[in-house]
C-alpha cells in the first residue's frame, strides 16, 4: 500500500481509516458490497443489453474533440470530479473517454440553456476558466498547483465564487450551469459501468430474469448484503462536505436531467 | 417479448390518403388505430424509428438515449425546462415508450378551473364528456391499480393492484402515518398479470428505459398492431418540416424528410399534427405562410403560447434501513389527497404525491442538484444509494401566455429552425411548489427517513395549441379542429387548456379516442365542406384493440 501513496506526486489522495488516520489500501471493488458482481449474472441478461454493456467495457472510444493538452487538463478536472484512488488502477473506470465521445458526435441532452454556449465550446471555455484562474491566483499552470490546491480551485466553481481571473468567461457562461454540465456527464459515465454498480449494490439489469425480492430492501439470492466500513476522503481533497456542510446547500436552478414520473 | 409481424400496407407516391398524421405517440397510435379500424386511408410519420424492442431496448440508462428527443431545443426564462429524457419522446410509441405509465384521470374540477377558482381557463369540454373515454382506454392500455380509488369522480380499476415495492412501501407508511389516504400498486399502465399476448410486469424497474417485456403500455404494442393489421402505413424515420395550405383555405398535406435527408410530400384530404408540446407548435410556426404569416392556423397568436409543465419536485429520503429502489416500476403509490383547492391555503388548486424511482444515473444528477454532491461526497452518496427512497410531488403549474414555444434562428440536421422554450413560475406556482415540497417531506419523515433532500424539476410538457370556444383565445375547438383550417387538426397534449395535477398520458390517448370518433362520425364531409358541425360523437367501444373487451376480460359493474 505505502508505494502508490508515498510515490503519488499529488501527495495524500488516499481515503483514510478513521480509526488511524492511515490511507485505506486501493481495491479491486470500493464500496459496501464486496464480493458482488453484476458481470457474474449476464448470462441473465438479453443479448442486447450483454451487448451495450460489452462494448462499454471493452471498446474504450478514442479521443477525438479534446487537443492534447486539453485532455492533460481534463482527465486531472476529471479525477478531481469523480476520483478513484480507492480502486487499483486496473478496476479504475474511464469516463474522459466517453465524455468525448459524446461531444465529437455532436450529441446532445436534448436542449441547451439559452445562456449557454453549445456544449463542446462550453467544455473548452471551462478550460480556459480553470486555466486562467490557476494563473491569477497561484502564478502556475493548473497541472503545476497541488493536488489540494486543484481542488479548492475547482469547488471554487462548485460554489459559484470562483477564484479570480477568469471574470470574463464566468459573465458569458453562467458557472453554475457549465459545473452542472461537467458534472453530469462525469456521473453519466461513471456510474454507466458495472463496476459502479457493484460497489453500489444497484442490481443492474433483469431482463428476462426478473426481480423477485421486493420489500423490505431485501436482496436477491445473487446479490449480497451491505457491508459498511467507514472511510474519511482523502486530506488533500475539499469534496466531502460534513453534514451541516451539506445542509446549508444553496439551491441552485434546476438541472432535473433524471427522468422520473 | 414484443414481436410486431403484421405485414405493413403501402401507400403509393403520389396517392392522396385521407388522414396523415405527423407524429406515432401516444395519440397517434391511438387515432391512427381507431381510423385505420373505421376504414379510412391513414399514413403516420413519426420522426424517430420503428422498434424492434427485443433489439433496439436495453436493461441500462445510458444505452436509452435513442428513446428520447435528443436533437437541440434551446430553454430559456427564468425557470427554463428540460427536455430529451425528462419529458420527450422519438420513435413509434412516442412518449408512450419511456413514461412512467402513472395513469391516474383528471378530476371534475380540472375542467373547470376559472369558474371554480379564478384561474387559468375553463375547457371547452367537462369531465363527464371524456368519461367514457377514461373508461375505454383504462380497459386497452389496460390500467392496473386498486379496486376503489376514492378521488375526483371515484372509481375503481379491473386490473389488479401491483405488489409493493420499496418506494412503495415507503409512501404507503408515511401516509398511513400522518392520516392521509394512499392508492398503492397502481393506477399505472402495467399488467399486474398476462393478457393476451402480454407478458406480466418483473418489476425489473427499467420502465423510463422502454419496458422490453411488454407488460407496460405503449401505443407501439396497444394500438399500433391493430392499426397496422386494418391497413394504416407508418413511415418511420420521417421528420416533418411543413404542412402545405392550398386553395380555399385547405391544407394539401405535409412534406418531410426521409431516414437518407430527401424531402418528400404526402398528399392528405386532412392533416392531424400529434407531434407533443414541443413538436406541435414548431411545425405549425415553421408551416407559416401567405395569409399565416405569424404560421399556420395562429390568426389567435396563440400557438405556441400556454406551455405547460407540471412541477415535480423529487424528494430524497435516507432510511436507516435498505430500499433497493431500482426493483418494481418507479410508478407505484400516490396520493391525491392534497389535489383540489384548499380555502386555508394560499394558492388555488393542488398536487399529488407519488413514488418515483430513480436509478444510479439519475440518482446522481438529483444528489448533485439537491445536495450539490461532488468528488469524494458524490462516491459516498452513492455508496449509499441503496439506503435511499425518492418520492415526487406533481403540481399544478398554470397556463401563462408568457411560457411559450417560438422558433429560434439555430437550425437543426434538416436546416428546420429549433424551437426557443421560454418558462416563468408565476406567484400561484411557487407558493404550490413550497407547500408541496414541505408535505412531501413530512410525509417523507413519517416513514422513518432520518435526513431528507430534494431536486426542483419539472414534469410532463402540454400546452401550447389549447383547445376553447373563441377562436380568438385559442388554437382548436373542442374536438381538435383547428379554427382557422377546416381540415387541419390537432390532437396530442399540446391542446389541453390546463393539466391538473394528473400526469397526462390517460389524458391524452382518451382526447384522441373521442376525436377519432368525432371523425369518423363525420364521415367525408371533413374532406370535402367547410361545415363545423360540434354534435357529440357516439362512443364507439367496437373500435378497440381486439381483447379489450369479452370473455377473459375484468369488467365493473
Amino acid at each position: 500500500m505505502k508505494t502508490d501513496a508515498s510515490t503519488s506526486k499529488h501527495g495524500d489522495r488516499f481515503p483514510l481509516d478513521p480509526r488511524n488516520g492511515e490511507p485505506l489500501a486501493p481495491r479491486a471493488q470500493p464500496g459496501y458490497y464486496p464480493g458482488f458482481s453484476t458481470l457474474s449474472q449476464q448470462s441473465f441478461w438479453d443479448a442486447a443489453t450483454r451487448e451495450v454493456v460489452r462494448k462499454r467495457i471493452e471498446e474504450i472510444p478514442p479521443l477525438r474533440f479534446f487537443t492534447p493538452n486539453e485532455v492533460r487538463l481534463m482527465e486531472i478536472v476529471c479525477e478531481h470530479l469523480l476520483p478513484q484512488d480507492d480502486r487499483d488502477v486496473a478496476h479504475r473506470i474511464p469516463i474522459l473517454p466517453f465524455i468525448d465521445e459524446r461531444l465529437h458526435d455532436k450529441r446532445t441532452p436534448g436542449y441547451r440553456f439559452e445562456v449557454m454556449p453549445p456544449d463542446g465550446a462550453a467544455y473548452r471555455l471551462g478550460l480556459q476558466a480553470i486555466e486562467q484562474m490557476a494563473r491569477t491566483a497561484h502564478g502556475r499552470n493548473f497541472l503545476d498547483l497541488s493536488w489540494r490546491e486543484q481542488d479548492v480551485l475547482l469547488k471554487s466553481i462548485h460554489d459559484a465564487e470562483p477564484l479570480p481571473g477568469a471574470e470574463e468567461i464566468w459573465a458569458r457562461m453562467p458557472i453554475h450551469r457549465y459545473w452542472g454540465l461537467v458534472v453530469q456527464d462525469c456521473v453519466e459515465m461513471y456510474y454507466a459501468h458495472p463496476r459502479a454498480w457493484d460497489e453500489i449494490g444497484f442490481g443492474g439489469p433483469a431482463y428476462p430474469r426478473a426481480y423477485m425480492r421486493l420489500e423490505r430492501g431485501e436482496a436477491e439470492p445473487w446479490e449480497v448484503e451491505e457491508k459498511r466500513y467507514e472511510w474519511r476522503a482523502p486530506n488533500d481533497a475539499v469534496s466531502d462536505p460534513s453534514v451541516e456542510e451539506i445542509a446549508a446547500h444553496k439551491e441552485h436552478p434546476p438541472a432535473g436531467q433524471g427522468g422520473t414520473h | 417479448m414484443q414481436r410486431l409481424e403484421a405485414p405493413m400496407r403501402r401507400h403509393a407516391p403520389n396517392e392522396e390518403v385521407d388522414y396523415l398524421i405527423v407524429g406515432v405517440g401516444s395519440a397517434g397510435g391511438v387515432l391512427l388505430q381507431r381510423l385505420a379500424r373505421a376504414g379510412f386511408r391513414v399514413v403516420g410519420l413519426e420522426a424517430g424509428p420503428f422498434w424492434d424492442t427485443e433489439r433496439d431496448w436495453v436493461s441500462d440508462e445510458k444505452g436509452s438515449h435513442q428513446l428520447y428527443w435528443e436533437d437541440m431545443r434551446i430553454t430559456g426564462g427564468e425557470n427554463p425546462l428540460v427536455f430529451g429524457a425528462n419529458n420527450s419522446g422519438k420513435g413509434v410509441g412516442g412518449g408512450s415508450v419511456h413514461w412512467a405509465a402513472f395513469t391516474p384521470r383528471f378530476h371534475p374540477s380540472d375542467f373547470e378551473v376559472y369558474t371554480r377558482d379564478g384561474v387559468g381557463v375553463d375547457w371547452p369540454i367537462s369531465y363527464w364528456d371524456l368519461k367514457p373515454y377514461y373508461e375505454l382506454l383504462e380497459l386497452e392500455m389496460p390500467v392496473a391499480g386498486p379496486a376503489w380509488y376514492p378521488w375526483g369522480d371515484p372509481h375503481g380499476y379491473a386490473y389488479g393492484a401491483h405488489p409493493m415495492g420499496g418506494v412503495g412501501n415507503t409512501l404507503i407508511r408515511g401516509c398511513t402515518k400522518l392520516g392521509i389516504p394512499v392508492s398503492a400498486g397502481g393506477p399505472v399502465a402495467i399488467l399486474s398479470g398476462s393478457r393476451n399476448d402480454r407478458p406480466h410486469c418483473i418489476y425489473r424497474g427499467f420502465c423510463i428505459q422502454g419496458c422490453k417485456v411488454g407488460a407496460k403500455a405503449s401505443t407501439l404494442i396497444t394500438h399500433v398492431p391493430d392499426a397496422l393489421r386494418s391497413g394504416a402505413e407508418i413511415r418511420d424515420c420521417s421528420m416533418a418540416n411543413r404542412i402545405h395550405l392550398g386553395k380555399d383555405n385547405r391544407v394539401t398535406g405535409v412534406s418531410y424528410f426521409d431516414r437518407a435527408g430527401r424531402e418528400h410530400f404526402q398528399k392528405a384530404k386532412a392533416v392531424i399534427v400529434s407531434g407533443y408540446a414541443i413538436e406541435t407548435p414548431r411545425l405549425l410556426l415553421n408551416s407559416a405562410c401567405a395569409g399565416y404569416e405569424n404560421g399556420l392556423a395562429n390568426s389567435s397568436d396563440t400557438v405556441g403560447r400556454y406551455l405547460m409543465a407540471q412541477a415535480g419536485t423529487v424528494v430524497l429520503g435516507r432510511f436507516d434501513e435498505l430500499v433497493r429502489m431500482y426493483k418494481a416500476p418507479p410508478a407505484h403509490a400516490l396520493t391525491e389527497e392534497f389535489y383540489e383547492t384548499d380555502p386555508k391555503r394560499d394558492f388555488a388548486r393542488g398536487f399529488a404525491i407519488q413514488t418515483v424511482g430513480p436509478l444510479p444515473i439519475a440518482f446522481a444528477k438529483q444528489m448533485m442538484a439537491a445536495r450539490g454532491s461532488w468528488g469524494w461526497g458524490m462516491r459516498r452518496q452513492m455508496m449509499d444509494y441503496n439506503h435511499w427512497a425518492a418520492l415526487g410531488l406533481l403540481g399544478e403549474i398554470l397556463p401563462w401566455p408568457e411560457n411559450r414555444v417560438t422558433l429560434a434562428e439555430e437550425r437543426d440536421q434538416w436546416g428546420i429552425p429549433v424551437a426557443h422554450i421560454n418558462f416563468d413560475l408565476h406567484e400561484n406556482d411557487k407558493k404550490l411548489i413550497e407547500f408541496a415540497r414541505n408535505k412531501t417531506e413530512e410525509v417523507m419523515r413519517a416513514a422513518g427517513a432520518t435526513e431528507t433532500a430534494h431536486e426542483a424539476r419539472y414534469a410532463h410538457l402540454v400546452g401550447a395549441a389549447r383547445m376553447g370556444e373563441d377562436p380568438a383565445k385559442s388554437v382548436v375547438d373542442r374536438y381538435g379542429r383547428t379554427h382557422d383550417i377546416v381540415n387541419l387538426f390537432v390532437c396530442d397534449g399540446s391542446v389541453l387548456p390546463t393539466q391538473g395535477s394528473a400526469n397526462p398520458g390517460l389524458t391524452i390517448q382518451a382526447l384522441a379516442a373521442r376525436t377519432a370518433d368525432y371523425l369518423i362520425s363525420q364521415g367525408t364531409t371533413v374532406f370535402s365542406s367547410d361545415k363545423r358541425d360540434l354534435t357529440p360523437p357516439p362512443v364507439r367501444r367496437e373500435l378497440s384493440p381486439p381483447g379489450t373487451h369479452g370473455k377473459g376480460v375484468p369488467r365493473l359493474g
